[in-house]
């Protein structure tokens, strides 16, 4: 008779350190991952390249999650209600303070999201261990991948974070990938800062949009940070820059191409 | 001259006789009251280190040495802490037994590391993150059980002690996102042991 409690005690026990995997944390700064929640970028990217490819690509773009958990639960609602969405881009920002507990609790709202996504990283996501973080739980700092005659190019452009020391954006990667298009696909930079922005290295400004300007495939680029919609041909060069807002500011852009153009829509939910 | 120093040899020798009869601990008021050894806690892997008790036995402050290994944490980390416990009511068992229903403390933990900063450097303008990274101030509820023994004729008193806290970065997240964050969410357990030298 006595073995019973007992026996409830330890399936309770071990019913807790299993079903919660947070129930013990031993520090802000942890990178604690369960292997479903490593190598994000990977495997959004595997689901995104067994999508039907069409005339038309649709895409979301959205950003700066940074402590908005209740409004993202809104987007992602928002977001199933739009017709022939392909993916999601997350414009950076994921989390505020850096924490891997943050970037979990956003990557459970994204991926309730009909749709793969995929990020770019954040001045946010950068500080104390975060970008260590971003590392094991999405992957490199920069990528690329290509889906139907699109070419995405994910750049980190956060350059306050690494002191304005010239490293970032990372320019000569960056040319690189430019220059692996054999297919001339369109090709669409994303960042998390854009160049015009005070948090870009003045320095690497005209380098990094010379660079987008001269190749002609680049006909638009995209980016967060600043927590409104904006938009402009802002070095008379070419290049669109669109700006999508802040999940604060409950709202992000649905963006379509096609050989030969683009159209940007603006939502708010 | 020799009136003084008699009394205070009187006064020496009486104090040497409280002491053989346990009236009042023998050790220096500068060497700790205990010492605790801590799992988790957002302070470390394990932490351990000496503590004070008031007097009346209620408020304990501890001064903790935490180690987050590279295998449990994904990064190697180092933590200091100083914490302060209240724990207003005790309840004596039998066989010297006791139990301390409720606790209350709050901590300030700093964590080593050139990614963490108490100072933001001067590259960001003043203000930019509000927060330090390195230091996290915390709060938590708990209780604890103990027991009074007499070890080597001294007395002596072994505790287990829970904790459920939270810091600021999480309570603030989620004040402000209370629909997909519940309390469980931002709370974690930790457990530990006192061994007292009362």
């Amino acid at each position: 008779m006595l073995r019973w409690p007992r026996l409830g005690l330890s399936l309770g026990l071990a019913f807790l350190l299993t079903s919660c995997d947070d129930l013990f944390q031993y520090n802000p700064n942890e990178e604690t991952l369960l292997d479903r929640d490593k190598d994000l970028t990977a495997k959004n990217i595997a689901r995104i390249s067994q999508l039907p490819v069409s005339d038309t690509t649709r895409f979301i773009l959205m950003g700066d999650t940074q402590r908005w958990y209740d409004e993202c639960e809104d987007f992602v609602r928002s977001a199933n209600q739009q017709k022939n969405i392909s993916f999601v881009l997350h414009a950076g920002d994921i989390s505020d303070f850096g924490l891997t507990q943050e970037f979990k609790w956003v990557n459970e709202i994204m991926t309730r999201l009909k749709y793969p996504y995929v990020t770019v990283i954040g001045n946010h996501d950068i500080v104390a261990n975060g970008s260590a973080t971003y590392r094991k739980m999405f992957g490199p700092l920069n990528y690329a991948f290509s889906f139907g005659r699109d070419r995405f190019i994910f750049v980190n452009t956060n350059s306050r974070e690494y002191a304005f020391d010239g490293s970032v954006p990372d320019i000569a990667w960056l040319k690189a990938q430019l220059a692996d298009n054999p297919g001339h696909q369109n090709t669409i930079v994303v960042g998390h800062v854009p160049p015009f922005d005070a948090d870009f290295d003045k320095n690497l400004e005209k380098p990094y949009t010379d660079a987008l300007a001269s190749d002609p495939t680049v006909k638009f680029s995209l980016y967060g940070h600043q927590h409104r919609f904006y938009e402009g041909q802002f070095y008379d060069d070419g290049v669109n820059y669109h700006l999508t807002t802040s999940m604060g500011a409950r709202g992000y852009m649905v963006v379509s191409t096609w050989e030969g153009g683009y159209h940007v829509e603006r939502v708010n939910f | 001259m020799k009136k003084y120093f008699l009394s205070l040899l009187l006064l020496l020798s009486l104090h040497g006789m409280a002491q053989e009869v346990g009236l009042r601990p023998r050790r220096a008021w500068y060497l700790p009251d205990h010492l605790k050894l801590q799992f988790a806690g957002n302070i470390g892997f394990l932490s351990g280190g000496p503590g004070y008790v008031s007097r009346n036995k209620t408020l304990e402050t501890d001064l903790l040495f935490g180690f987050l290994p590279q295998k449990y944490g994904g990064d190697a980390l180092v933590t200091t802490t100083l914490k302060t416990t209240y724990s207003p009511w005790r309840i004596g068992l039998r066989d010297s037994y006791y139990i301390r229903p409720f606790s209350i403390g709050a901590y300030l933990s700093y964590t080593f590391g050139p990614q963490f900063d108490t100072k933001w450097p001067s590259y960001y303008p003043s203000g930019y993150y509000w927060w330090a990274t390195a230091i996290r101030p915390g709060a938590y509820i708990g209780g604890k059980a103990g027991r009074n023994v007499v070890l080597n004729n001294r007395r002596r008193s072994f505790e287990l002690y829970y904790e459920l806290g939270t810091y600021d970065l999480l309570i603030i997240s989620y004040v402000q996102n209370k629909s997909f964050l519940k309390l469980p969410d931002i709370v974690s357990l930790s457990l530990g042991v006192k061994f007292g030298f009362d």
